[in-house]
């Protein structure tokens, strides 16, 4: 088995590390910017708690948000809200859910992520609601 | 199998183990890089010279010039490296290393804070080596991360090493990480340029009243060109830069381009920033017409023969930007500095707020009023703009000092009717050497008005820093300063109509024209509809 050690090594990074890389995309947090203000934003306009400025969560704060995938406190997934079926079904009203329609669920929960991260109170640039 | 041949098949396997990882990682790097793959046609993080550990923002420049050698000689040739600007038409030196204005007034014994939006590091004062390669700043346009800020008050410098600042404030600014900056440059976005040009006299939307950050995001109802899910215009699509001039300005504006559109690409002399350098000056068809409700008695041919000939005498941006500060952004309309100096309950300097979360007072900068969904003024404009500079004489009298003045007249053949934002000022001046002034404002030194609230000592030091005459004695004078509007252009549907200027009966004397003149102000037509 000893002999077969590094052929495994290279496998498992193989394994392991395709999807390690390939999970490297880095947030684009322009077009992050662009679907929290047009979707996100826009839809909390006509909801109770109204729109939530980045700039009013912490960058921790965010990061525990955007873990814990909850939504409506707790009634939903919050990542239903960047899936494609979502935005598939606001694509005829909602010009930035139609521009991202083939974007794929986990780059733009990224890209989400990034913006978030970049406009907290705590952020490179606060943002708010803009 | 002996010792031997287990040892080379031992070291064989270890070898095809180490090229089997490193092929399945590559192939997985390849898989990978359709993730995210930059738009330009170098990563610059596989570039040797930026994988340093950069200490400094001018160690950054040095390794961008040992590729781009021209970039800084480029820049240095520009208004965004020297501030400085002469009218060829009228010999005046203007630029922001020169002029006064009734916002933040000027930048002598400021320098350190108005340059954070310098294109360079280190204009703390005036020793500042303008000859310094080294010295030019390619990451604030360049950088792509989001991540790259220069607070006021570090002399374009970005932070280095996380400090408090201002001290003693309690706010801790972060370094910034250069080398992932450096790796990730690319061209400029709505977000480079808005990181000054958004923030001019030290607010979001606070000078220009038509830029500001609803534009980095924006929708179609804010700005058509710059529609984030529409045409995305970045700022560079318009101010086309050559050798990183950017075109465009405020000293020489073009008020009328009779030329044909620009094919891009062939820039010449031609300032490509005009409406008619894309759209012509006769963009109205019968097919864009025939869009509109046409008025009672006009087809859509008519119609665009009687808006193309409208453009002869007024601004694309007149009819087409109805309203500035339109994206939720406030813009400063009035700067009152003769309000500054008075104090909270407690003794110490106080910040007022309205409901929405503006300044409208702080003991250190005085009163403010600020406004959104502004209807701008109108006036001729031929292209001709007269700043009164710092040695020009000034009278105090209840009408509005100008800042600056624009030439036009609705028969010089010249001119046409332009939207313009007008900013009030109540700013010091020298009423003995009738002269308006600069002081020093900002800074933690005792001169400083922030911090010493003495008008004639903050005047004495921004006067002595620009060498300029100074009395001893400060009064404050009324202003006002004109900013043409040429961003936040509506969609079609947010054009402004016929009865918006003639009323419904051609009348403009009770419309936006009102108080334009040389308008024949009658009625003149009928088009109820």
């Amino acid at each position: 088995m000893k002999l077969h050690k590094p052929l495994l090594i290279g496998l498992a990074a193989c394994l392991l590390g395709a999807p390690l890389i390939a999970r490297a995309y880095e947030g684009d947090w322009k077009r992050g910017h662009v679907y929290y203000r047009m979707v996100c934003t826009e839809c909390h306009k006509t909801k109770p708690c109204g729109p939530i400025a980045p700039s009013s969560r912490t960058r921790a704060e965010w990061a525990a948000y955007l873990q814990a995938d909850k939504h409506a406190k707790g009634a939903e997934s919050l990542k239903t809200y960047i899936g494609k079926p979502y935005r598939t079904s606001i694509a005829a009203t909602n010009k930035a859910a139609a521009k991202f329609a083939d974007v794929p669920d986990q780059e733009l929960f990224e890209d989400l992520k990034a913006f978030l991260d970049r406009s907290a109170k705590d952020g490179d640039a606060p943002t708010g609601c803009r | 199998m002996n010792q031997r041949a287990i040892g080379v098949l031992w070291g064989e396997t270890r070898l095809t183990g180490r090229i089997l990882s490193a092929l399945c990682i590559a192939a997985a790097g390849l898989f990978g890089s359709g993730f995210g793959v930059a738009s330009g046609t170098a990563d610059h993080s596989k570039f040797k010279e930026l994988q340093a550990e950069f200490k400094s923002g001018q160690e950054v420049t040095r390794a961008c010039l040992s590729c781009h050698t021209e970039a800084s000689r480029q820049v240095m040739k520009t208004k965004h490296w020297t501030w400085e600007a002469v009218n060829p038409n009228t010999n005046q030196k203007l630029g922001k290393k020169t002029l006064v204005n009734n916002f933040c007034i000027g930048i002598a014994s400021n320098q350190a804070y108005c340059t954070s939006c310098h294109i360079g590091y280190g204009w703390k004062d005036n020793s500042f080596d303008f000859s310094a390669e080294e010295n030019v700043d390619c990451l604030v346009c360049h950088d792509t991360t989001g991540t790259y800020r220069k607070p006021s008050g570090l002399a374009g410098h970005p932070v280095y090493k996380e400090m408090e600042f201002p001290p003693g404030s309690g706010e801790i600014l972060h370094p910034v990480d250069l080398n992932k900056v450096a790796q990730k440059v690319g061209k400029s976005s709505r977000y480079n340029c808005g990181a000054c040009h958004f923030y001019g006299g030290r607010g979001d939307g606070v000078k220009h009243g038509d830029l500001d950050t609803s534009l980095e995001a924006a929708d179609a109802d804010v700005d058509v060109h710059m529609d984030a899910t529409g045409l995305d215009f970045t700022c560079a699509t318009c101010h086309t830069t050559t050798g990183h001039a950017v075109p465009g300005s405020r000293y020489t504006p073009v008020a009328k381009d009779e030329q044909r559109p620009l094919l891009r690409g062939m820039l010449g002399m031609r300032n490509p920033t005009t409406c008619e350098s894309c759209h012509s000056g006769r963009p109205h068809t019968a097919e864009t017409m025939a869009k509109i409700e046409p008025l009672p008695g006009f087809t859509a041919v008519s119609m665009a023969a009687i808006v193309n000939k409208h453009g002869e005498k007024v601004a694309c941006q007149t009819c087409h930007i109805p309203a500035m500060a339109r994206g939720g952004v406030a813009t400063k309309m009035k700067w009152d500095w003769s309000e500054a100096g008075k104090m909270g309950p407690d003794g110490k300097p106080m910040v007022v707020k309205d409901v929405k979360g503006h300044a409208i007072y702080d003991s250190k900068k005085g009163a403010f009023v600020l406004q959104e969904n502004v209807i701008p003024e109108y006036l001729w404009s031929n292209g001709e703009v007269i700043f009164t500079t710092l040695g020009d004489k000034v009278v105090k009298s209840d009408s509005y000092t100008p800042i600056n003045r624009f030439g036009g007249s609705p028969n010089d053949g010249k001119s046409r009717i332009w939207p313009v934002k007008v900013f009030h000022g109540v700013q010091p001046y020298d009423p003995v050497n009738q002269t308006l002034v600069i002081p020093h404002t900002y800074g933690t030194d005792p001169d400083s008005y922030a911090v010493g609230f003495n008008w004639e000592k903050a005047v004495a030091a921004g006067m002595a820093n620009r060498g300029a005459p100074f009395s001893g004695k400060v009064d404050f004078i009324k202003t006002e300063m004109y900013w043409r509007i040429n961003h936040m252009v509506a969609p079609r549907a947010g054009t402004l109509k016929c009865e918006e200027c003639h009323t419904k009966t051609g009348n403009l004397s009770r419309g936006r024209m009102k108080n334009v003149p040389g308008l024949k102000k009658g009625p003149l037509f009928d088009f109820k509809r």
